[in-house]
């Protein structure tokens, strides 16, 4: 049905009053935040770095050039980007394959296993892995038992990063090329097989082409990621393997006008590569996706190995990387309830077991606050970014291919195209000093400050979620509730906002979760007596071999954390659920 | 009761809708009928306020209501896809239009219930979220939804276009016997011809935008006006050059060859010497058996001709039989 365009003028002035006062109210809101806290702090990052003395120059990229650390975060990023993405591709292709194609035995538990990076990630993954594998670490001490020359310090700089990003970035493999292997159509399996393809020429040409669109979109979202990475090299990449985020961080803490204009430098370079990569990726998206052809399309079958050899190696590679990917969540469940002592000698000792930490997470202010202040920054932001997108995409939904929809949703997606490290930095340097469209508060050091970052950063998943559900929305039944003779804000009210409520509550879930344990914008927005968990867990981790209350306190954040990202993701795509989020 | 006056809608350059002019009378089962894209959804919803004409004025009762909001002109509507709304159950469903005009809530249970009891729902089945329902129940709770507010028309946009052949004959049937038992001016949008035929008292045919026809369903299937309407409606065989010719020399009459002859089916008579003034010599090239009837492919004068023969148990042709086929030239139809 072709939907009639109305002039927004035309609109309004069919508006009521009240309608008219409410639309003004909510356009000034949505111009002001997309003008004062998004566009000016990014044009004022710009002119930190192309201006100086009130002149165009490029000076500050020559700075860059001088700068060794710089210019070696910068090396170490594009080393670490493209070697992420092949180690990635190659465990992410293999975990899709072990649980979703092969016949391999245990599939079930696999596949859960391999699925605990979706509850466990970001700063609190890596701390867990370093207090495993880092010098005096639980597992390098069992390796140095059996081997005595084996090198203790071995999990640190560019192959500790490797690494730890290798087993933490699997999650898009395992939700979009699972998704992706899910929608083989098996009769065309079965086709090949009946025209005398091999099991290896099936997956070759049959099975993976179909992946292939998914894979070159992960492929380039792990790009990024290592692009950006932050916390692993923080925390495990040493002196010698720093990364420009970290560098940008540590520029950013310096007082100095070049330190500042050498972060704002960095974080440009980084935003210019995420923006060609996500162009890159947009314009493979529009090639779109095979589509099966079938009228009655076959759910796959699993694949028997039929190499004896390469079965039992397949099984092997599969347990083992089970085995990666469980260790470090078991041992630091088991080790939330031991005491200190034997969480500093790394034993565990079962008679000690007790729930004194979390106790102690209860009973401390300081233990509890951290934990507190981002529940409420993540519950705040995810509210406030819901409200904001539910408004924009039904102004967009109708005023559809209008000049005034088109420009609120591209300047809405702009977050998407820019580093959350970027958008920080941006927030940072033009929030430092009072500024008119703020009405005159400087706003660093500030409550207000993280919460505009985080939700400016959540903003375009939010965007693409709602617009699709709204989109998918059938006209009808707005039609029909005006044919009863309901208005347009009884219509939206009643009928529109409950059938879209699962997906807004959804997203908001996921955004909740996404936000809890973030340490890349907190780390440059959070009130200085007000640590966020993940600043929290990475200042404890990097104590980790001091204070052992300090790491135990960290395994409780880490548990507590694992066990609310379990129940999001249950609520949003557990029994039922996955229905509310399309895209 | 509906007047439509010389409608004209436009989308940007595209002309949807063009001198459209329409009369249904109060009480009628009006049906505009006519293939994807030729305008009569377009129609249905300029009525109900949806789309604004760009030219032309929609009349009700005398008035006119072309700039009256959707919301304000008491016109029922049943959708396609029947548009409940999934949050809520059924009772909801049907309270919506009372609620929305502020109807005390006692009336709000008593007219909904009542409507209920009227199409058939159990107080059961009010409680039900709309998705527990099968299509047949969800086909009743939007008429009842539509028909609560008293409105002064229903509007029926393919509601049985989604349901399977059999489903679709029962509410057909159902919906026939709801319309005289409520006596509501009704407007129904169709492309299937056989429900436009069984359920209307008048019949607009549409084509891309214009309307080829209006007339009662007998006028429509065998006093078609148009060369599209005649096509559309029904089967029928186009009849060719040597046949006309021969037409010609076995009555009286003098059919033009250049023109196009069609006759229907049922018209076509086999083995029958008493029907029709024209006889040819034809032989069976193939049989469909349908059990009321049987559909026979016959080939005449070099044209492949189809007919149906009613399944008396008089004769069952097989292929290659002999047979005498009948015409009657004032059966033909000639454009």
């Amino acid at each position: 049905m072709n939907l009639v365009k109305v002039p927004l003028l035309t609109r309004m002035r069919r508006m009521t009053p009240g309608q008219l006062l409410l639309f003004c109210i909510m356009a000034a809101v949505f111009i002001w935040f997309i003008t004062a806290c998004m566009v000016l702090p990014i044009l004022n990052l710009l002119k930190t770095v192309f201006i100086e003395n009130g002149k165009i120059s490029l000076s500050s990229f020559q700075k860059l050039s001088k700068s060794p650390r710089a210019m070696k975060a910068l090396k170490n990023s594009f080393i670490l980007a493209p070697t992420l993405s092949l180690t990635v591709g190659f465990v992410g292709i293999s975990l899709v394959l072990i649980t979703e194609y092969f016949d391999v035995k245990g599939a079930a538990i696999l596949r859960l296993g391999y699925m605990t990076t979706l509850i466990y990630g970001g700063v609190t993954l890596v701390s867990g892995y370093k207090f495993i594998y880092s010098n005096n670490g639980v597992l390098t001490n069992f390796i140095a038992n059996i081997f005595p020359h084996f090198n203790k310090t071995w999990f640190t700089g560019y192959w500790a990063v490797l690494f730890v990003m290798t087993f933490s970035c699997t999650s898009n493999h395992m939700i979009f090329l699972r998704n992706a292997m899910r929608a083989v159509d098996f009769q065309t399996v079965e086709a090949a097989r009946n025209m005398g393809a091999s099991q290896w020429t099936i997956l070759r040409r049959v099975v993976l082409p179909v992946l292939l669109p998914s894979l070159f979109a992960v492929t380039i979202l792990t790009f990024i990621t290592g692009l950006c990475a932050m916390s692993a090299p923080l925390l495990v990449g040493g002196k010698d393997f720093q990364t420009i985020n970290p560098m940008i961080q540590q520029f950013a803490e310096m007082t100095t006008t070049s330190a500042k204009s050498l972060a704002a430098t960095l974080s440009l370079i980084l935003g210019a590569a995420t923006m060609i990569l996500l162009a890159i990726m947009t314009a493979i998206e529009r090639r779109g996706h095979y589509m099966s052809v079938s009228k009655v399309k076959t759910k796959i079958v699993k694949q028997k190995i039929n190499n004896p050899v390469v079965n039992i190696l397949v099984h092997f590679y599969a347990y083992a990387l089970f085995v990666i990917y469980v260790i470090p969540v078991i041992l630091i469940v088991l080790f939330s309830f031991s005491d200190s002592a034997h969480i500093q000698q790394r034993q565990l000792d079962f008679s000690t077991f007790s729930l004194k930490n979390y106790g102690e997470l209860l009973s401390k202010t300081t233990a509890y606050k951290p934990f507190l202040v981002s529940i409420i920054y993540s519950a705040l932001a995810a509210v406030i970014v819901g409200l904001l997108v539910v408004l924009a995409c039904r102004y967009i939904q109708k005023s559809k291919g209008t000049f005034s929809a088109t420009a609120l949703e591209y300047s809405l997606m702009i977050p998407w195209l820019l580093p959350s490290t970027m958008i920080a930095l941006s927030l940072m340097l033009a929030f430092n000093q009072p500024r008119w469209y703020m009405f005159n508060k400087p706003l660093i050091a500030t409550l207000q400050l993280l919460l505009i970052g985080y939700v400016i950063v959540k903003l375009p998943f939010t965007m693409r979620m709602t617009k699709a559900a709204f989109f998918s929305l059938d006209n009808a039944l707005e039609d029909a509730a005006k044919n009863l003779g309901a208005s347009e804000v009884y219509t939206f009210r009643r009928v529109i906002f409950p059938v879209l409520l699962p997906t807004v509550m959804a997203v908001a879930a996921l955004n909740f979760n996404g936000l809890l344990t973030d340490y890349d914008m907190s780390v440059f927005l959070h009130h200085p007596a007000n640590p966020t968990l993940g600043v929290k867990i990475k200042s404890l981790t990097e104590e980790m071999g001091n204070s052992s209350d300090g790491v135990a306190l960290t395994f409780v954040y880490a548990v507590l954390m694992m066990i609310i990202s379990a129940i999001v993701l249950y609520l949003v795509y557990g029994r039922g659920g996955k229905d509310n989020i399309k895209e | 009761m509906i007047r439509l006056n010389d409608i004209e809608v436009r989308f940007g350059d595209f002309t949807a809708l063009k001198d459209i002019n329409i009369h249904v009378e109060e009480g009628q089962f009006y049906t505009f009928l006519g293939p994807s894209g030729c305008g009569k959804t377009t129609t249905l919803r300029t009525i109900t306020g949806f789309i604004e004409p760009s030219k032309g004025t929609v009349m009700v009762k005398g008035k006119d209501i072309t700039h009256v909001p959707v919301e304000r002109r008491n016109i029922g509507m049943v959708f396609q896809n029947y548009a409940l709304f999934p949050t809520m159950s059924v009772y909801e469903n049907i309270a919506f239009g009372l609620r929305v005009k502020k109807v005390n809530k006692t009336d709000i249970d008593r007219r909904v219930k009542e409507m209920a009891g009227k199409v058939e729902l159990t107080e059961q089945q009010l409680m039900r979220k709309v998705a527990e329902l099968s299509g047949g129940q969800q086909q009743r709770v939007a008429i009842a939804r539509a028909l609560v507010n008293n409105p002064e028309i229903i509007c029926l946009d393919e509601p049985l276009s989604n349901l399977d052949a059999k489903l679709r004959v029962q509410l057909r049937e159902e919906l026939k016997e709801m319309q005289a038992k409520f006596g509501i001016t009704t407007v129904y949008v169709t492309h299937d011809q056989e429900e436009a035929l069984t359920l209307s008292d008048c019949i607009a045919v549409f084509n891309k935008g214009f309307i080829e026809q209006i007339g009662t369903p007998n006028e429509i299937y065998s006093h078609s006006k148009t060369e599209f309407v005649c096509n559309f409606i029904g089967d029928i065989n186009r009849l060719e050059k040597p046949i006309v010719i021969s037409l010609n020399a076995q009555t009286d009459r003098n059919l033009d060859p250049e023109k196009h002859t069609y006759i229907r089916l049922e018209d076509i008579h086999v083995n029958n010497t008493s029907a029709g003034q024209a006889k040819f010599r034809g032989k069976v090239v193939g049989n469909e058996y349908f059990g009321l009837y049987i559909k026979y492919q016959l080939e005449v004068e070099g044209q492949i001709l189809k007919c149906i023969d009613k399944n008396d148990g008089r004769q069952y042709l097989k292929k290659d039989d002999l047979v005498e086929v009948s015409i009657n030239p004032d059966d033909l139809m000639i454009y």
